[in-house]
């Protein structure tokens, strides 16, 4: 009798229990029991930046093991990370060290959710100069607008979605190699795909094309080189209706409809232009700097390449987006110090910077932020060989600082609260690819609905 | 009376036992309350706000704003239509499953392993089976285009990629991943039925088709009633196969579902507010349609007793 009563009082502790148990987080572990600090950082990382990153934050525990006692890092996917982000918003849970783009520096100051880095920096004596400034930039907030002001992040890394040219395939069809330094015109450029556009194995289809367009990825590249935009410069109004913007998609889908220079979108939708590319049949692809290690690699890309410019449109001006993401700091932190000295370290430590640009590993999955190591040693490390990295890397940096035939620019939806007014142009545009619907038209119906999406985008953080 | 009295008397083990009683009761009760009621409460609170996740809640109160646009929101419309479009595999699923499972209710050899193959599809992780599908329906390589190209000459249709033919695909998909699971409730349903009601109908003189329509599809109707109920619930909640098949929603939102829609909102958009609406509106119609279906059911649903 007795047994049984106590079996049926554990029974339900542990029911209980569990039930209060999946309720409710653990309490307050910022300070380990010998007064040292523990760090929560929350980060998305792919497999192979895990592995450097996880090496980078245990040398940087060892070198502060006086101040710290354990820094907790959570892991997870790009597609994942702000979902989880903003549950731990709505708990009150927030790590120490996190994510945060350029997009949502204004929303997070505004809610208090991040701390300005600024203070902090002057009084530990760091210097932001040494790191590329645009990017920098792009993380400062002055109370009203994005872009000058305090600093209230550290890049993680920036990035550049660059050019790329199959050497094998230009060698095969003997033309010339595409000048770095001198983009293509747009004629131009269809000459070279057209030559380079063929069926190869004689069974009457085509099975090798000049080029590969993956539309939410590259056509900014077009409209932005003919003077147009997707929006107006204070980001609240749809420009689409441009003659500039119009021409500019005609343009792109002509490559496609009347110059039969790039897969079909039906032949897009049975393999992706990306694996069409890595599978030789393409003969031009974008490059984003985190593509280098991948397409050095032999057994993913066993061809010759390199890197060049997307062709010009009316500016005569070669165009392309830059990526970032930044760490910050949460300011319901209680080791904000010991945070801002993690993402310091994370962001500007030059040994840390030689890994993830592989100036020590030899693969690439970012350029360095410090801007002397990307013109010193990364440049050094690609021509003595022992950095795997197409010999045209200079693409990069043009892009990234600006010339007066080639720059960058992040896209508008970066400076918009959210992307879904660019999500409804791309859910629809591959109608106009594949001709069912013509430019005009087009753009006469999905106006509005990307306005609405914008307007209400913005009232969302009104 | 007497029992009445008896219970304000109750002996200090009767007591006990109450308590005990109420520790169990309170473990489902206390879990209803986190994991459901509180919930619910919150979207139902968030949904009255301009919340995005990130902004203080209380702070951005709008009152049924949230609402009234939903019901002028194109795409809210344009959603649910294609989520009531793709229940056309409700009834097709249903068919099959009682013709199949008519088929296999009779001693066969190896009609085990048969039924096994069958449900399958039913254990198997709906992300996997969702991209093997992707591959069947693939444009230049896929299983049924191979199929179409050999047969007639000529190209099949862009499956995933084309408005019409999204809906089709995303269709057998569902059909065939719900197969499994009404091939069994019906196998269930049929076994359940007394052989000599189709004896005395055949004495009567009716013969194969007139005994299924007249015994056999009266008296599975419970079970088709709890598949039709299954069906549209879950029919009004498809997310998955959409997210893994068609991850954009499809050329301009063609194959997009009201979660998807609700949970791009939410998380891409960061419009919890908005997304929390949404949640409300489809459960409303899904008490609305359910509520109606068992008002209806005393109409067709024939019980054994």
């Amino acid at each position: 009798m007795k047994f049984k009563k106590m079996t049926s009082a554990l029974l339900a502790a542990v029911l209980l229990g569990t039930t209060a148990l999946t309720g409710c987080g653990s309490g307050n572990d910022s300070v380990a029991e010998d007064g040292r600090k523990n760090l929560k950082v929350f980060l998305y990382l792919n497999d192979h930046e895990s592995e450097i990153y996880k090496e980078m934050i245990n040398k940087f525990q060892e070198e502060h093991s006086d101040t710290i006692a354990n820094i907790d890092l959570q892991i997870t996917t790009q597609d994942e990370y702000e979902t989880t982000l903003t549950g731990m918003m709505t708990a009150g849970d927030m790590p120490d060290v996190f994510y945060v783009g350029p997009n949502a520096v204004e929303q997070y100051v505004e809610n208090g959710y991040i701390e300005n880095l600024t203070p902090y920096l002057e009084e530990m004596n760091i210097s932001t100069d040494g790191l590329m400034q645009n990017i920098v930039d792009s993380y400062r907030y002055d109370g009203e607008k994005t872009g000058s002001g305090d600093v209230y992040a550290l890049p993680k890394d920036s990035s550049v979605f660059a050019y790329a040219y199959n050497k094998d395939l230009f060698d095969e069809a003997g033309l010339e190699y595409p000048d770095p330094e001198n983009p293509y015109t747009y004629d131009e450029f269809v000459e070279v795909c057209k030559k380079l556009t063929k069926d190869t194995d004689g069974d009457g289809e085509i099975d090798q094309w000049g080029a590969g367009f993956a539309n939410a990825f590259m056509l900014y590249q077009f409209i932005w080189s003919n003077g147009a935009s997707f929006t107006s410069d204070d980001y609240k109004t749809i420009t689409i209706d441009t003659p500039e913007f119009k021409e500019a998609l005609q343009k792109y889908v002509d490559l496609t409809l009347v110059h039969k220079v790039t897969p079909t979108v039906e032949q897009d939708a049975s393999l992706g232009v990306y694996q069409r590319w890595l599978s030789g049949q393409e003969a031009f692809y974008a490059c984003g700097t985190w593509d280098v290690a991948a397409f050095m690699d032999k057994e993913t890309f066993p061809y010759n390449w390199d890197l060049c410019t997307f062709p010009t449109l009316s500016t005569g001006k070669s165009m392309t987006w830059l990526g970032t993401v930044g760490y910050c700091v949460s300011s319901s932190s209680e080791n904000k110090a010991e945070a801002v000295e993690l993402i310091n370290y994370l962001s500007t430590d030059a040994d840390g910077q030689r890994e993830v640009s592989g100036i020590t590993t030899g693969n690439s999955i970012q350029i360095p932020n410090i801007t002397e190591l990307a013109e010193g040693e990364f440049i050094e490390a690609i021509n003595n060989g022992t950095l795997k990295y197409p010999s045209n890397v200079n693409v990069i940096f043009d892009y990234m600082n600006g010339t007066d035939k080639v720059d960058g620019r992040f896209m508008e939806t970066n400076y918009t609260p959210n992307a879904e007014w660019s999500d409804i142009f791309f859910a629809g545009v591959d109608k106009v690819k594949n001709g069912s619907m013509s430019v005009d038209d087009f753009i006469a119906e999905i106006q509005p609905q990307m306005q609405e999406a914008l307007d209400n985008a913005w009232d969302s953080v009104s | 009376m007497t029992s009445v009295k008896q219970k304000k008397k109750m002996s200090r083990a009767a007591r006990e036992e109450n308590r005990w009683g109420l520790a169990f009761v309170a473990s489902p009760f206390i879990g209803f309350l986190i994991f459901m009621a509180f919930p619910i409460v919150f979207a139902f609170v968030a949904s009255l706000t301009k919340w995005n996740g990130i902004n203080n809640m209380l702070d951005n109160f709008i009152g049924f704003e949230n609402y009234i646009k939903l019901l002028t929101d194109e795409k809210f419309w344009k959603v649910l239509g294609n989520t009531i479009i793709y229940m056309i595999g409700i009834p097709i699923g249903m068919i099959l499953g009682l013709v199949i499972a008519v088929g296999m209710n009779r001693k066969i050899r190896g009609i085990k392993v048969l039924r096994t193959l069958y449900y399958v599809p039913v254990v198997s992780s709906l992300v996997a089976v969702a991209i093997l599908w992707m591959w069947v329906f693939n444009y230049d390589y896929g299983l049924f285009n191979s199929i179409i190209k050999a047969l007639t000459g000529m190209k099949g249709p862009n499956w995933l990629g084309d408005e019409f033919w999204v809906k089709v695909s995303m269709i057998i998909f569902m059909v065939w991943k719900g197969l499994g699971s009404s091939i069994i409730l019906y196998l269930a349903g049929l076994q359940n039925i007394p052989r000599d009601y189709y004896e005395a109908a055949s004495i009567d003189g009716a013969t194969g088709f007139g005994l299924f329509r007249h015994i056999t599809i009266p008296l599975v109707s419970p079970v088709t009633f709890y598949l039709l109920i299954t069906g549209l619930i879950g029919g009004f909640q498809v997310f998955v196969e959409v997210l893994v098949m068609v991850p954009t929603g499809g050329l301009d939102y063609s194959a997009a579902t009201v979660v998807f829609y609700l949970y791009e909102k939410a998380f891409s958009s960061r419009q919890m507010g908005y997304g929390s609406a949404m949640a409300f509106i489809l459960a409303i119609i899904i008490f609305i349609i359910t509520a109606i279906n068992f008002k209806a059911q005393n109409k067709w649903v024939k019980d054994l007793d």
